[in-house]
């Protein structure tokens, strides 16, 4: 009974060190002595799908087949729902039953922010010390992010206005001046332009980002939510980010009613 | 030219001082970045004023007389006292222009064509298929609106080019450049477009993708970013937004091969060479110069071109409506 409370005691202490060592994950630096988060990134989950827990469920055009479906997955949200005010739950639910038409990543428009950073595509931190650039394969989108002193939103915008700063080995980018016309997801998750995003971003190994964000919209929210995933490199030797400039893709969706006959 | 061209083949290893100043001797060096590249890092606006081809007059004659510089100045002070009308007269055709105000003006230069080779500044003779393909598409919008894809590329938001990209338009002249150790990006505002250049000498990808921006692959020579591009469309013109070598239309083929040459000159400047390459368009390479001049106040701005583009679904509306009313 002894030995086993040691051995016990030991197994504990064991888990104590590995846990202290995935804390005291120490990234490469970057020139100026910060995290080094340069790479390419991809999210691996459905949070493009739908932020909450979700079935697997047919897609919005049964021409597609199994190809258009959506594959189940776990809520990436921290409380697992998001903090609908009752009329925003109302608009979500109208947004998902025209999600076919009205989904803005259907009309490949600008993603906007957090959606942006797990849609199905990669995207390349590029980071100087001057400042640090977001490279979306998805639909040529992209945001720099400012290290200098936060200055108010000039106008509302798809990308939004971006600010960040160093907390240790975490980059904080606080995003506001965002527009409120892009969603969060496919399932018509959405907010307003009082939308303030508070990002987190942190190596947690060698081939991960830990990304999290805190979400605020008093106008469509009873409280701020957080999201929370990790991001994974895109390994692949030679790996880069490719053209998805898919305008052309969502022309006949958006125009073909105004075609000559 | 002769001079010139010389004088940019021998000042290129080395630090040159900017075109405007090309007899200048004293050798200045550019900044580095922490990992040691030349830094380009910056905001680089284009300005308009200089003309894609040089006046036949000029012969090979690169910069203008005191006389025809006061001309552009005159020209340019004129344009700008024009920016001072916010809004049209009221008998003036609804134009489908920008108004006057909005257009970024720059300090007007001597530079007398964004061409310098050929040496007398104008476009080499193209291929007889080329002039096929150029009869067949205008640069600008001819009018014709039965679909979406009557339209050209520049008014369907859909790219500008990897070289209609930084040449000097009316207004959204932003060109970023941000630099990370092995890459170097180059931003441009309009369209809101990026290329990430790989510094680490990776082959092309494969020959079956092709891309609008093309696929980049860059190395530093000397203070010099030398950058390679193969793998384009053949839907892209090289010339303003895209769709125009000069104000004719035509297209660049698959074949190109773009060799761009960006040089801090000073502090303020960037010398953009670009070499176009194409064979299968133009019977031998021709090449333009634009500096870019440093701007850190330049508000770099969000350009939501797709988003906002009420234009392509007003324009197909109306002509179906115009159909409407002749039936």
């Amino acid at each position: 009974m002894r030995s086993f409370s040691i051995g016990l005691r030991t197994a504990a202490l064991l888990l104590l060190v590995v846990a202290a060592q995935a804390q005291a994950y120490r990234a490469p630096r970057s020139a100026d002595g910060h995290a080094d988060l340069n790479g390419i990134w991809q999210a691996l989950n459905t949070a493009n799908w739908d932020l909450e827990d979700h079935s697997p469920a047919p897609g919005t055009m049964w021409e597609t087949g199994a190809i258009g479906a959506v594959p189940a997955g776990q809520s990436v949200v921290e409380s697992g729902e998001i903090p609908y005010l009752p009329v925003a739950l109302e608009k979500k639910k109208n947004n998902f039953a025209s999600r076919r038409t009205n989904d803005p990543e259907a009309k490949c428009y600008m993603p906007g922010i957090p959606r942006a950073n797990y849609m199905p595509y990669p995207f390349q931190i590029v980071q100087s010390p001057k400042g640090i650039l977001f490279v979306y394969e998805y639909a040529s989108a992209n945001r720099f992010v400012n290290m200098g002193k936060p200055e108010e939103a000039g106008s509302d915008t798809w990308m939004g206005t971006n600010y960040g700063h160093w907390e240790g080995e975490t980059l904080v980018v606080d995003v506001t001046g965002l527009n409120g016309l892009a969603w969060f997801d496919r399932a018509g998750d959405f907010a307003s332009d009082k939308l303030h995003v508070v990002e987190r971003w942190t190596r947690s190994d060698r081939d991960h980002l830990q990304y999290d964000a805190t979400i605020e919209d008093p106008s469509v929210f009873s409280r701020p939510w957080k999201i929370s995933m990790p991001l994974y490199r895109r390994v692949e030797k030679n790996a880069q980010i490719l053209e998805f400039k898919c305008v052309e893709f969502a022309e006949e969706l958006l125009y073909g009613q105004y075609k000559k006959k | 030219m002769r001079r010139l061209l010389i004088f940019v083949a021998l000042a290129l290893p080395f630090a040159p001082a900017s075109f405007a100043q090309q007899t200048a001797t004293k050798v200045w060096t550019p900044p580095k970045t922490a990992w040691g590249d030349p830094d380009l890092q910056g905001i680089w606006p284009g300005n308009m004023g200089v003309p894609m081809e040089r006046p036949k007059g000029l012969g090979e004659r690169t910069e203008l007389t005191d006389q025809e510089f006061a001309q552009r100045v005159a020209q340019a002070q004129r344009a700008s006292a024009a920016d001072a009308v916010e809004f049209a007269p009221k008998d003036e055709r609804i134009g489908i222009g920008p108004p006057s105000y909005w257009t970024e003006r720059g300090k007007p230069t001597r530079q007398a064509s964004l061409i310098i080779d050929p040496p007398d500044g104008r476009l080499p003779p193209m291929t007889p298929e080329a002039k096929a393909i150029q009869a067949k598409t205008p640069a600008e919008w001819a009018g014709k609106a039965n679909s979406y894809d009557d339209v050209n590329l520049y008014y369907r938001c859909i790219t500008r080019g990897a070289v209609g990209s930084i040449i000097p338009v009316v207004y959204n002249n932003g060109n970023q450049i941000i630099q990370a150790p092995g890459y170097v990006v180059i931003r441009n505002e309009m369209i809101h477009e990026t290329r990430v250049i790989p510094l680490d000498g990776r082959p092309h990808v494969g020959s079956n993708i092709h891309m609008y921006l093309g696929d980049s692959r860059g190395h530093f020579e000397g203070n010099t970013l030398v950058i390679e591009t193969t793998n384009f469309t053949n839907k892209t013109s090289i010339g303003s937004n895209g769709v125009a070598y000069n104000g004719q239309g035509g297209r660049n083929s698959e074949a190109l091969r773009l060799v761009e040459r960006l040089t801090r000159v000073d502090d303020d400047t960037v010398n953009y060479q670009a070499t176009i390459d194409d064979p299968k368009t133009w019977t031998k390479p021709w090449t333009i110069l634009i500096p870019l001049k440093r701007d850190d106040k330049y508000q770099f701005l969000e350009y939501a071109c797709h988003e906002g583009n009420y234009a392509l679904k007003d324009i197909l509306q109306g002509a179906r409506k115009q159909e409407e009313l002749q039936r």
